[in-house]
């Protein structure tokens, strides 16, 4: 088929299948995970809550506050990624990359509908559409995403999710194909940093291979043909080019289009048997094995200098993450200065500075919360610029659906040093057991004499 | 007449004029281009004739689809107003005092009495409400010149202070400069300057002042100097100075008073923007 590149079988093949599964599962049946938070939050497992401004990922939810614990993660997502890099090539192409297993699953729909009388472009846009869909998916109520879009009355969001993701999935998967990875990309282009000679990386092993010809050629003595043969194992078959999807031909050494994938490994072996020779004509190896003519290939070096190095910063970013998930404060408080007037002078001579209190809780169970300033700090709170003047000490607030923002006034006495600008913190503790939750700090401003 | 003739070497015809034996090549705007332009021009004729475009002796020739910003405007006020009506029938229905305790109206009170405080008061009083020293009281403290309940507010905004307005608040210091001698006034202002002070109670007896305040202040300020809202005549006996605490801004007062004025809002503002604002000004921090 024009475009299509041939079907391979063997190991790399099955893992490509196996993995693709796998991810595809990963990315349309997640969103589906339901996680019980109460009645008043979303129900789904992961959820990307865009209206609401946070992340919901099991147990934990996340907002935009929390940004540095994404940074880590995604940091530590790429340093495995050099370090996988690093190790193997560019196996992440040729396996895990959204565009590679798309790509594969539309080359799977024109194997499929080739002499079946169906016509694999209804079945791409079908496949385009609900990528769009299990996109959005992500974004919003799962379960009932199909419903709404189906009956009107979803986000705009969503359609556009549905349309734009759908039609990206169109034209990188169906139209642009290996041409994403040979020209879009930018990941090849570093590639030749992160890799040596001695990371794994499909190789043709051209000591064996060559001088390539057609089968009738004889053998060379050397590879245990007859004397005077010219002919490498290769028979120039050109079976690793027809199952390329990047179309390109290994025999010319290690090359930017190569994304690693190893059909061409799964090609070149299944000749190999049929024609009764060794297998790994072609193989996973390094470059450094392939040039020291070796018949055994060698395995990754998961602890050289090199990919260690990214494995270390990896270890490092997604473990300062994962503690500061663990650590994550159960609520996050902001007191924003009134600075209009700065403070305000009362008649029996205290000096009053007025607050916006903004508490958002990430705990449903955390309702009444207590409020005092730090020991040693004068001052009298009072919530609401209503009733009585004065204030008192602590004050419990309650939360209404885990947010309370209201204005926090708070007066130093008559006689207390209120001059200038002083430093000031609020202490949040849970009214039930008096657990200290967070200390908001900020500045108290007085006269300057 | 020019000669059209078709090029030999590209096959196009030429514009028919010739200098010095160089000839033009025709090339004529494509045609893509020109259907496009014409179509722009019909399509400004039918706007021109849908919409308002032409002015007339009087006003503006309104269109074919009576289209105005300003009916646009009128449409959305009309839709927040029917909007917001419920709320203020809420508003209406309450006694002032009672207003707070309902938390949702509370919330809707607060930010429709933000946008008229901001549009009304804030050029005098500043955006948070701070006044200005020398001029304009603050409105977050716990001093109030004529009451700091919320109908003494309402009042207060409505008819304004010392204005044309015939309900507004009036009253006036005298000028003591003419009736004082400049001893004496000295002598007001030490008195004055202690009456904040609690533990100075019997020395202030004893002061040159007392006498003075005693026969000229009290009528409007006070025994001790504690105030009179009727007369809208201040606390002294706090630590709120308005015109300034100093023993010279208060000789300066009391020779030659400062009164401030209010401009009455009962023309531009209902009755229900009147209590959204006074419940606001209310909950800046020193309604009573």
């Amino acid at each position: 088929m024009k475009g299509v590149p041939a079907t391979a079988s063997g190991r790399y093949r099955r893992i490509k299948t196996g993995l693709a599964c796998l991810l595809l599962g990963w990315f349309f049946l997640v969103p589906f995970l339901r996680w019980d938070r109460g009645p008043d939050l979303p129900g789904q497992a992961i959820l990307f809550d865009l209206p609401g401004r946070r992340l919901f990922l099991f147990g934990w939810e996340f907002w935009p506050q929390d940004l540095p614990i994404a940074v880590g993660l995604l940091v530590g997502a790429a340093s495995l990624l050099f370090y996988a890099t690093a190790l193997a090539g560019r196996v992440w192409c040729g396996f895990a990359c959204p565009q590679t297993v798309w790509t594969d699953l539309f080359f799977a729909v024109d194997r499929f509908c080739e002499h079946r009388r169906i016509p694999p472009t209804l079945v791409k846009i079908a496949i385009a559409l609900l990528t769009g869909f299990g996109f959005a998916c992500w974004f919003t109520d799962a379960p009932t995403l199909a419903g709404r879009l189906l009956g009107g009355s979803a986000a705009p969001g969503s359609y556009g999710a549905v349309l734009i993701i759908g039609g990206l999935t169109w034209l990188l998967g169906v139209y642009a194909k290996q041409r994403v990875c040979l020209h879009m990309c930018p990941w090849p282009r570093f590639q030749a940093a992160l890799l040596d000679r001695d990371s794994q990386v499909v190789t043709y092993q051209a000591w064996r291979g060559e001088s390539r010809g057609r089968k009738r050629i004889p053998l060379r003595e050397d590879l245990g043909g007859e004397p005077g043969g010219t002919r490498g194992d290769c028979i120039d078959c050109t079976r690793c080019v027809a199952v390329c999807p990047t179309l390109i031909d290994i025999r010319d050494g290690l090359q930017m289009g190569c994304i690693g994938c190893g059909l061409c490994v799964d090609a070149c072996d299944t000749v190999m048997e049929k024609i009764g020779r060794p297998a790994g004509l072609i193989r996973f190896d390094s470059e450094t094995n392939a040039d020291a003519k070796s018949w055994t290939k060698t395995l990754p070096r998961p602890f050289a200098a090199k990919p260690m190095l990214f494995l270390s910063v990896a270890v490092l970013a997604l473990g300062a993450s994962l503690f500061a998930m663990l650590t994550l404060s159960p609520l996050r408080a902001d007191l924003d200065p009134q600075r209009n007037p700065l403070f305000v002078r009362l008649s029996d001579g205290g000096i009053r500075n007025d607050f916006l209190l903004h508490i958002q809780a990430r705990e449903p169970g955390l309702s009444t919360l207590r409020l005092r300033l730090a020991e040693g700090e004068a001052g009298l709170l009072r919530l609401g610029g209503h009733g009585d003047h004065i204030g008192s000490k602590t004050i419990d607030v309650t939360l209404d659906q885990r947010e309370l923002r209201e204005r926090l006034l708070i007066t130093r006495p008559a006689g207390a040093d209120a001059k200038g600008r002083s430093p000031l913190h609020l202490l949040v503790e849970d009214a039930r057991d008096g657990q200290l939750l967070g200390t908001v700090e900020t500045q108290f401003w007085g006269p300057e004499s | 007449m020019a000669q059209r003739e078709r090029d030999a070497l590209t096959g196009r015809l030429t514009t028919g004029h010739e200098w010095d034996g160089i000839k033009e090549l025709s090339t004529p705007i494509p045609t893509w281009w020109i259907t496009t332009f014409l179509i722009s021009i019909m399509v400004a004729l039918i706007y021109l004739w849908l919409m308002p475009s032409f002015a007339t002796t009087r006003s503006l020739e309104p269109g074919l689809l009576g289209w105005s910003s300003r009916g646009e405007l009128r449409e959305e006020q009309a839709v927040a107003a029917a909007a917001q009506a419920p709320w203020r029938q809420r508003l209406m229905a309450l006694p002032l005092e009672e207003v707070s305790k309902d938390e949702e109206l509370r919330r809707f009170v607060q930010a429709g009495g933000r946008a008229l405080f901001n549009e009304n008061c804030a050029p005098c009083h500043g955006v948070g409400g701070g006044g200005q020293q020398g001029q304009f009281p603050a409105l977050l403290d716990d001093d109030w010149l004529w009451g700091g309940k919320p109908a003494d507010i309402v009042q207060t905004v409505r008819h304004g202070i010392r204005n044309e307005d015939g309900d507004s608040r009036q009253s006036a210091m005298p000028a003591f400069g003419e009736t004082l001698s400049k001893e004496q006034i000295a002598q007001v202002a030490d008195y004055v300057l202690t009456l904040a002070d609690k533990t100075k109670g019997e020395a202030r007896a004893a002061l040159l002042g007392a006498a003075v305040f005693k026969e000229n202040c009290v009528s409007c300020h006070g025994d001790s100097g504690e105030g009179v809202r009727d007369f809208g005549a201040p606390r002294l006996n706090d630590a709120i100075w308005l015109y300034g605490g100093s023993r010279d801004a208060i000789i300066h007062q009391v020779t030659n008073p400062r009164m401030g004025s209010m401009p009455s809002f009962a023309s531009r503002l209902n009755e229900e923007s009147l209590r959204m604002l006074a419940l606001y000004v209310h909950g800046l921090g020193g309604g009573e």
